[in-house]
């Protein structure tokens, strides 16, 4: 017990001055993994936008269905309630005759012909949806046609519904597919990086081993030393991306009001532990996997 | 000048010592890219036993020192170190038989980037041992080679002949049944060669079976030891008491 204590407080103190005494490696290897966390966290939070816009388009396209005259309104009321809980579906509004002429009359304010011909309220009430996802629009409008003791028709703008589905489908996908591969792309440059920084002290692990060491001895320092790199390397990225996301995102969203960009704190928090987590994994299995290569002494 | 004893049987190997051997090579043979490094060498070393390893660059002496740490495997033949088949040891066993062995390289292998103080301390410090014990341990041994004014400087601040006697240092702190050295006097001072090899003689009236490989034939025929010749990876001659120049 007390031996592996000892070898515990070695292999601390042993990883503490490898960073320092290899310092140009390790500054070399954290600088690299900031820069390329903050690449991967900038296309992470660009993607985001894009995909918010998406879904603030997706917003825009609504169904209407009007409802009979003759219609239960406990009826109507039970088939909102319902819609409200469907997924895709982001708000259901209920206008009713007279919010319907309202809008009417005020469309038409300059036209008082057409209005004196009303004698009556000709306009039915609706049901508007106003969807989050696009994709469920088309289906949810033929559900409701079916409801024919509700609803006397139903209106869809389908050629903007499948324009937004498909915007939607090849933004999603372009995003995963970048992400992906700038994900390994930043992962190979991390471990690459950390694989060199190993490979310069190769000679160090099989002396190691040859005076006896076991293979967690020579490990370990390295290990820590990898988790390190990464974790500095992580955390300065982190510091950079909340800098300049809270600097930028207002600015940007003045300028380019429609972008819905998101400058909530908890966006930015989420991204930034994201990146360190990401930073401490790849910098420990970076090593790990360096290191087992030069143990086979 | 006795036959080589590749022939016949290792146990049987001249040599100034009647107990059992501690190292033995037998029928071994090693090959690098098919061409031969060793070619059925036997030999059999005693416990407590002090024996030179001679011939020329490219005669097998490193190879086979590589062997009995089991940093090199082997083709063919039987290594055994302190009853130990070398070919079979893996893993928690191979760390426990280097734990055992000390060994002086032929570059010295120092860490670059740790101080005499800690390249030395270092086969205690992957036993486990406290940084108390390993302090005094370092101390003495340093004491020893004349380096304890050294203590704190890296391998890159020493002569040529201080690392080799860095390396003795940390060879012999954990106090191993055998020690290895690969050409320890090599390009170093007459008098650096002359207290190395003084310090090899201290470590083997310890009890510590020593086998030094060496092209050095000023100390090969000064120290009157016992001479095993190799050239072209075999065994040329076994001679208890033998001097270099004798081919």
């Amino acid at each position: 017990m007390t031996a592996k204590l000892n070898v515990l407080r070695y292999i601390l103190g042993a990883a503490m001055l490898g960073l320092w005494r290899n310092r140009t490696m390790t500054l070399g290897a954290i600088v690299t993994t900031a820069v390329m966390l903050v690449t991967l966290a900038a296309f992470l939070a660009i993607n985001d936008t894009l995909n918010e816009m998406v879904t603030a388009l997706g917003r825009k396209s609504n169904l209407i269905a009007y409802v009979r005259d003759d219609a239960r309104p406990s009826r109507v009321t039970e088939i909102m309630r319902d819609l409200e809980q469907r997924p895709g579906v982001g708000e259901v509004v209920f206008v009713t005759k007279e919010d319907a002429l309202r809008t009417f009359q005020e469309r038409f304010f300059d036209q008082r012909d057409v209005i004196d011909i009303l004698q009556a309220n000709p306009l039915p009430a609706s049901v508007e949806l106003r969807m989050d996802d696009p994709a469920v629009l088309p289906g949810l409008a033929d559900e409701l046609r079916g409801m024919t003791e509700v609803f006397e028709s139903v209106a869809v703008p389908l050629d903007v519904v499948e324009r937004l589905i498909s915007i939607s489908n090849v933004s999603r996908a372009a995003g995963t597919a970048m992400i992906i591969a700038l994900t390994g792309v930043a992962l190979f440059v991390i471990a690459n990086t950390i694989r060199i920084a190993v490979y310069a002290r190769r000679q160090e692990i099989e002396i190691m081993k040859l005076v006896g060491a076991t293979d967690w001895f020579v490990r370990g320092p390295f290990l820590i030393e990898g988790a390190f790199i990464g974790l500095v390397g992580a955390t300065l990225a982190a510091v950079a991306l909340v800098v300049l996301y809270l600097q930028a995102a207002p600015t940007v969203t003045r300028i380019i009001s429609f972008l819905p960009i998101a400058t909530d704190v908890s966006f930015v928090r989420n991204l930034a532990v994201f990146i360190i987590l990401v930073g401490l994994v790849v910098g420990s299995i970076g090593s790990y996997v360096s290191v087992r290569r030069y143990l086979a002494v | 000048m006795s036959a080589a004893s590749g022939a016949t049987s290792p146990c049987a190997a001249t040599s100034p010592y009647r107990s059992a051997p501690l190292i033995v090579v037998q029928g071994v043979t090693k090959r690098y890219d098919g061409e031969p490094a060793l070619a059925d060498v036997s030999i059999a070393i005693a416990r407590g036993e002090f024996a030179f390893l001679i011939g020329t660059n490219g005669a097998g002496k490193t190879t086979l020192l590589r062997i009995l740490l089991r940093e090199e495997a082997f083709d063919s033949g039987v290594v055994l170190v302190n009853g130990v088949d070398v070919s079979r040891i893996r893993g928690a066993a191979l760390t426990k038989f280097r734990r055992r062995i000390g060994v002086v390289f032929q570059d010295t292998r120092l860490l670059p980037n740790a101080t005499v103080r800690e390249n030395v301390g270092l086969p205690l410090q992957v036993r486990g041992r406290a940084n108390r014990e390993i302090d005094l341990a370092v101390d003495d041994v340093l004491d020893r080679v004349a380096l304890s004014d050294k203590s704190e400087r890296f391998p890159r601040q020493l002569s040529g002949g201080e690392q080799r006697k860095v390396a003795l240092a940390r060879a012999v702190i954990s106090k191993p049944d055998v020690l290895l050295c690969d050409e320890p006097t090599d390009s170093i001072n007459p008098t650096h060669a002359r207290e190395i090899m003084g310090l090899l003689l201290e470590i083997n009236s310890d009890g510590v079976t020593t086998l030094v490989a060496t092209h050095d034939s000023e100390i090969v025929n000064n120290l009157r030891r016992r001479v095993i010749r190799m050239d072209a990876g075999a065994i040329l001659a076994d001679e208890p008491v033998g001097v270099f120049s004798a081919t």
